[in-house]
This record gives C-alpha cells, sequence and structure tokens, in this order.
C-alpha cells in the first residue's frame, strides 16, 4: 500500500499517527535545534574561559621569571597539547613588553601587534582565524597574547553539541514506535466492532452490543443499531405484505377448485347446486379482487391526480351514497350527510375521489352493526376541506386499527366481501390529492374515517 | 370419522366441508383459532385440518398449543404460503401434513384417509376384520369378496368400529363420528345403524358391552 494511498489518508490511525509524529518530529527538531546551539556557545565559552586563564598564568608566571625569562621561554614551547584530543588544543602565544616589543613566542603563534586593547579578538591572519586575546600585567610592564585556532575551536564546540544531542536522536524511532502501538490499541475497539459487523450474516439485524465502544464511536454505533431497527421493519412488513398477499390470492383460487371438484362430485344433489352458487360468489369475489389490484397497479406509479379539476364534494357525496345503497340493498344502517351550506369545491380528480369516498361507505355499510348510525360530513379546517365518513359502533380493536390501511390486511377476515385493499385504494387516493387518511375510534365511541387537507378550488 | 375444520375463508371453507361430507365424514367448521382451540379440547376428532392464516390465533399457534396439552390428533396444515421455511415451521410445530392452496380436493381426501390410517396405527389402506374389508379411497366394502352396497351412516359407523377393531366405542363415541354440528340426531339412531349392519356382516359381527358400547367380535 502506497504511503498516501486513499486508505491511509482516511485512516483514522494513520492520520492520528501522521498528525501526532508531524507534531512531535517539529518538538523535536527545535528542541534539538536549541539544544545545539546552547550547547556550541557554552563550549566556546568555556575554551574563552580557559584562554583568559591561561592568559592570566602565563602573565604570572613571566612576572615572577622576569630575570630568567628566556628559559622560561625553552620550557612553555614544550607545552604543545595534545594532537589528538580536540579538548587541548596547542597553546599559541606571545609575550612582551609594556611597550610592544615582543620578548618571546610560541613557534606557531600568528604575528600579531599585542598592543592591543586588553579583549578578545577574532582575527584572520595568513588564512588562519584565530580568537586572540591580549592581557596586560597590573603594573603594565608585561603584556601576554594568547590565541586558539578557531578551526579547532568550533570543532571541540561542534563535537559537545553532538554528544548533548545524540541521545535526542535515538529517542525518535522509540517515541514514534510507542505512539504508533497507543493508537493502535486506542482503536481496537473499532476494529472489533468492524468485524463484528462484517462477519454478522444478513439476516441478523440484532442491535449491536454497546459495552466497550469508545464514546466517539456510540454516536455511530447508535445510529447503525436504529438502522438495523427500520430495515428490521421494513423486512418484517415486507414478509407479512407477502405472506398476506399469498394468502389473499391464493385461498380464493383454491376455494373455486375445491368448489368446482364439489360440483362434480355432488351429482345432482343440492350440494351441487350450492356449490355453482358459490362457485359464482367466488368468481364474483376474485374479480373484485383482481379490479382493486388493478386500480392499486395504476395509482402506484402517479405522482398526483390524473385531472385536477374542481369537484363539487357535496354533489359528491349525494351521488355516491345513493350508488353504494344501490350496491348493498340488503343494509339496514341510517346514513346522514352534514355539508356546509356554501358550495364545498376541491381541487383533484372525481373519479378517484367518488372511489375513495365509496370505499369508505362500503366498509362503513359492510363492517358497522345493522342498527347504526353513519354520518358522512364535509367540513372546512384552516382552508382546506375534510371528508369525514363515520359511524356510531362499537369502534375497531386498536390492534387492528394499527394495520388497517397496510395492502392485504383484513379487519375482520374470513367475511367474504372484503379483499385488504379498499382503505390502502382510499390512502394512496388521499397521498395523491396531498391529503392524509386519518382513521380513529372517537372519543364519544363509533369509528371515524377522514380525508384531511383536500386542497380547496380557486 | 369426525373432522375438525378450521378456515377462515367463507367460500373455501364451504368447499371443504361439502368436499368432506361427500367422502362421509362428520365435519365441524370453525372460523378463527380460538374456537378451534375449544372445539378440540371439547370433543374428539379423528383428525383436523388447519388453516395456518387464521384471526385471532394463527395456525401455528393453535398447533403449538394444541401438542403442548398433550392433544395428538392428526393435523393437516392448509396454508398459502409456500417457502420451505413456513413449511418446516408447519412440521416442526407438530402438524402432520402440509397442504399448499390451491389444492385439488382429491389429493385432500387422499391425505385425509393416510392421515388417519397412520393415526389408527394401521399401515394397509384396506380396514379389514373377519372377512369384511373397507376401502377409504374408494368407499367401497365387501363381505367375503362380496360387495356390499352401504349408506353414508352405515359406512361411517363401519369405519369408527374399524379403526381400529377391537377397541369397544360407546354410543356417543360414535353418535360422534357420525354427526357433525347442527345435524338431527334421533334418540336410537347408532342402534338403528348397529342393526342394518348386523343384518348384512352377521348378527354376531358386532358385540354389544353392555353398560360401554359397541365392539366388533373376534377374528375367527
Amino acid at each position: 500500500m502506497h504511503l498516501f494511498s486513499p486508505d491511509r489518508v482516511n485512516s483514522l490511525r494513520w492520520r492520528l499517527l501522521a498528525a501526532i509524529c508531524a507534531v512531535v518530529l517539529l518538538i523535536w527538531l527545535l528542541t534539538g535545534w536549541f539544544s545545539y546551539t546552547k550547547a556550541q556557545h557554552e563550549a566556546e565559552e568555556l575554551m574563552d574561559g580557559s584562554l583568559a586563564q591561561t592568559a592570566r598564568l602565563l602573565l604570572a608566571i613571566t612576572h615572577d621569571n622576569e630575570d630568567d625569562l628566556a628559559e622560561l621561554v625553552a620550557r612553555l614551547e614544550t607545552v604543545r597539547g595534545a594532537e589528538d584530543n580536540i579538548y587541548e588544543p596547542p597553546l599559541e602565544f606571545q609575550i612582551g613588553l609594556g611597550d610592544g616589543s615582543v620578548v618571546a613566542r610560541s613557534p606557531d603563534a600568528p604575528e600579531l601587534p599585542i598592543l592591543g586593547v586588553a579583549d578578545y579578538n577574532d582575527i584572520i591572519r595568513h588564512d588562519q582565524a584565530w580568537r586572540v586575546l591580549n592581557a596586560v600585567s597590573d603594573d603594565g610592564r608585561y603584556r601576554v597574547q594568547v590565541a586558539q585556532s578557531i578551526g579547532l575551536r568550533d570543532q571541540a564546540a561542534l563535537e559537545v553539541a553532538v554528544q548533548t544531542v545524540l541521545p535526542l536522536v535515538l529517542i525518535v524511532p522509540v517515541l514514534i514506535l510507542f505512539i504508533y502501538l497507543s493508537i493502535k490499541r486506542a482503536l481496537r475497539p473499532l476494529d472489533l466492532l468492524a468485524r463484528e459487523v462484517s462477519t454478522r450474516s444478513p439476516d441478523n439485524l440484532a442491535a449491536l452490543p454497546g459495552k466497550r465502544i469508545p464514546t466517539e464511536a456510540r454516536p455511530l454505533v447508535n445510529a447503525i443499531n436504529r438502522l438495523f431497527q427500520r430495515v428490521d421493519r421494513t423486512l418484517d412488513n415486507e414478509r407479512r405484505f407477502t405472506a398476506d398477499a399469498a394468502h389473499e390470492l391464493r385461498t380464493p383460487l383454491a376455494a373455486l377448485k375445491v368448489q368446482t371438484q364439489v360440483a362434480r362430485l355432488g351429482g345432482d344433489s343440492p350440494v351441487r347446486e350450492h356449490a355453482l352458487q358459490q362457485i359464482e360468489a367466488g368468481v364474483d369475489r376474485a374479480s373484485r379482487l383482481v379490479e382493486q389490484l388493478l386500480r392499486l397497479a395504476r395509482l402506484d406509479p402517479l405522482s398526483s391526480p390524473p385531472s385536477n379539476l374542481p369537484v363539487d364534494l357535496g354533489r359528491l357525496v349525494g351521488e355516491t351514497i345513493a350508488s353504494a345503497r344501490a350496491a348493498q340493498p340488503q343494509a339496514t344502517q341510517e346514513i346522514r350527510q352534514v355539508v356546509p351550506e356554501t358550495p364545498s369545491i376541491v381541487r383533484g380528480d372525481a373519479d378517484l375521489l367518488q372511489i375513495a369516498l365509496r370505499n369508505l361507505i362500503d366498509n362503513a355499510l359492510r363492517y358497522s352493526p345493522p342498527d347504526c348510525r353513519i354520518c358522512i360530513e364535509i367540513r372546512q379546517d384552516g382552508g382546506a376541506f375534510v371528508l369525514d365518513v363515520r359511524d356510531d359502533g362499537p369502534g375497531v380493536a386498536p390492534a387492528i386499527l394499527a394495520r388497517l390501511g397496510e395492502r392485504f390486511f383484513r379487519g375482520q377476515p374470513g367475511s367474504s366481501e372484503g379483499n385488504g385493499l379498499g382503505l390502502a385504494i382510499v390512502a394512496r387516493i388521499a397521498e395523491l390529492h396531498g391529503a392524509r387518511l386519518q382513521l380513529e375510534n372517537r372519543p364519544d365511541g363509533g369509528f371515524s374515517v377522514s380525508l384531511n387537507g383536500l386542497h380547496p378550488a380557486g | 370419522m369426525r373432522i375438525l375444520l378450521a378456515e377462515d375463508d367463507a367460500l373455501l371453507g364451504d368447499g371443504i366441508r361439502a368436499g368432506l361430507m361427500l367422502a362421509a365424514y362428520a365435519v365441524d367448521w370453525v372460523r378463527d383459532g380460538q374456537m378451534a382451540l375449544h372445539a378440540l379440547a371439547d370433543h374428539s376428532y379423528d383428525a383436523c385440518i388447519l388453516d395456518l392464516g387464521l384471526p385471532g390465533k394463527d395456525g401455528l399457534t393453535v398447533l403449538a398449543e394444541l401438542r403442548r396439552r398433550g392433544d395428538r390428533t392428526p393435523v393437516l396444515v392448509l396454508t398459502a404460503r409456500d417457502t420451505r421455511e413456513d413449511k418446516i415451521a408447519g412440521l416442526d410445530h407438530g402438524a402432520d401434513d402440509y397442504l399448499t392452496k390451491p389444492f385439488d380436493l382429491g389429493e385432500l381426501q387422499a391425505r385425509m384417509r393416510a392421515l388417519l390410517r397412520r393415526a389408527g396405527g394401521n399401515a394397509q389402506p384396506l380396514l379389514e376384520h373377519r372377512g369384511v374389508s373397507l376401502d377409504p379411497a374408494s368407499k367401497r366394502v365387501s363381505f367375503n369378496g362380496q360387495e356390499v352396497p352401504l349408506s353414508g351412516r352405515e359406512y361411517a359407523l363401519l369405519q369408527a368400529l374399524l379403526s381400529p377393531p377391537g377397541h369397544i366405542r360407546s354410543r356417543s363415541q360414535l353418535e360422534e363420528s357420525l354427526y357433525s354440528w347442527g345435524d338431527e340426531t334421533g334418540s336410537n339412531t347408532v342402534e338403528v345403524y348397529i342393526h342394518h349392519l348386523r343384518k348384512k356382516f352377521g348378527a354376531d359381527f358386532i358385540k354389544t358391552v353392555r353398560g360401554l358400547g359397541y365392539q366388533l367380535a373376534d377374528e375367527a
């Protein structure tokens, strides 16, 4: 893997490692540089100190041996320092009198006048750089000049500085290794989490274990768990839908087949006559089912009503009640209309709205007790229209209420009439009109189904 | 043979009941799971046809509850779900057989016969005793090789006594295997049909066990 491949650039571990290493290296470089220059500076001061001490020693010795200067010089010439020790450079000096005349000098000493100010000077003579110190005895009778080769001094200072910084250099790889291991260890729970998720079978949608998850990763894990829950619910609904659809589609076919065979076996008896009647009813029911399925299939791809014209809700209610009554003449419930005095004109598709209303009235007639009163009301609610179909029956059990409107769910299974698609169709029509299907048990008893939020025309 | 049919669909339930009654079974029909459990607790059935898509308590729950309380009534499960998982779940919950909708009435009847045969501890398709041979598939009865015509009730009574032969059946047990709920029953109808059978297969074919009921005579 390339050092800056996208995988690494996006890896938390590599980003952390890179950032921490960059900062550590920067601080380390600054520290090293500071130590280096500081060590160099201190080494120079030390050497300057030894230069000054040497100068004062020479002055003292000269003063004490003024009678025997020639012998002193001969002896001093033997003090040459060690060749291979850079901390002990050769001593170069000139000794003179107060008037500046030189009386003695080491063989390699630079030929400089010794009458300068008593202080340090850096001087270049014959291509060689020297650090020079002039000194005068207290009584002014003698002068001394000591010199060190700047090249040698620098070498010594460098050596000191390098020796100071060297441990720092050795620490760096250890430090980086330690950082790497710490990060790896800190991110281990994430690796475990990834393994837990990647080794799961697709149908295992149980929540991820919450323990040992780092605080920073917890929002992510919680989000994943919530997603799992949603997916699980969706899958559940899918499975339920498939099972319900299979039941609703296959049961009528099974009934037709069995009744047909009964009719054939039944000879001329009333059994045969009954079976034939049942077959007819079964075909009617299967036709209704196919009709409803086709209707839903046609509604599903739409995103708006096929026509969007003004529709008079009041007239629609009157017509639909009449046609529903005609289709179920045996229904005994009383139907009442509550309609505003001014016409209630909404925007939408008259045919679809009629289908929705008809389904609601059919349901009310089919599933409310025979002595019920059904009320169909149009009212205005904040500019939009509400179409409400309600009864004063016993209402619907909460468990059933929650699932009404699901495709193929039947509140009263077994009745040969419904197929569990009516309310789904109403809900879809409501949706197309920007309205909402609302199902509720009314607080004062009875069941209410309403289309809320039908847009007024104009 | 008395069978409980648990099916919520009005048309299908009606058809299966009619089909089974044509095959001379007594059929009780319930339309939800709770009713099925009550019926199975209150009566003794030779078999049960159970739809899995029942309202109230679904078929699998009914089946599990039934087996939990130790009821070994043979159960044939009807379902619209045809995935392998569904079939396995049905059988694992204690079903004895499985039929997917839509199905053939003839196959349903054949499976019922096989189920009843196995439940009676009998691998042979024919029920035979003292020269009387009953073929549940063709519903034909012969005596010493001669075919004997029987009415539906006579046939049902003979079948009840034959599965298995040797068991003593009380009058009410025999009555239960003859009549569905709601059938008109006379006070001495069982005696009437016993009398008919004795006339056809010999007076000593069916013994009266005083105070207990009826029993087929031992093999000669």
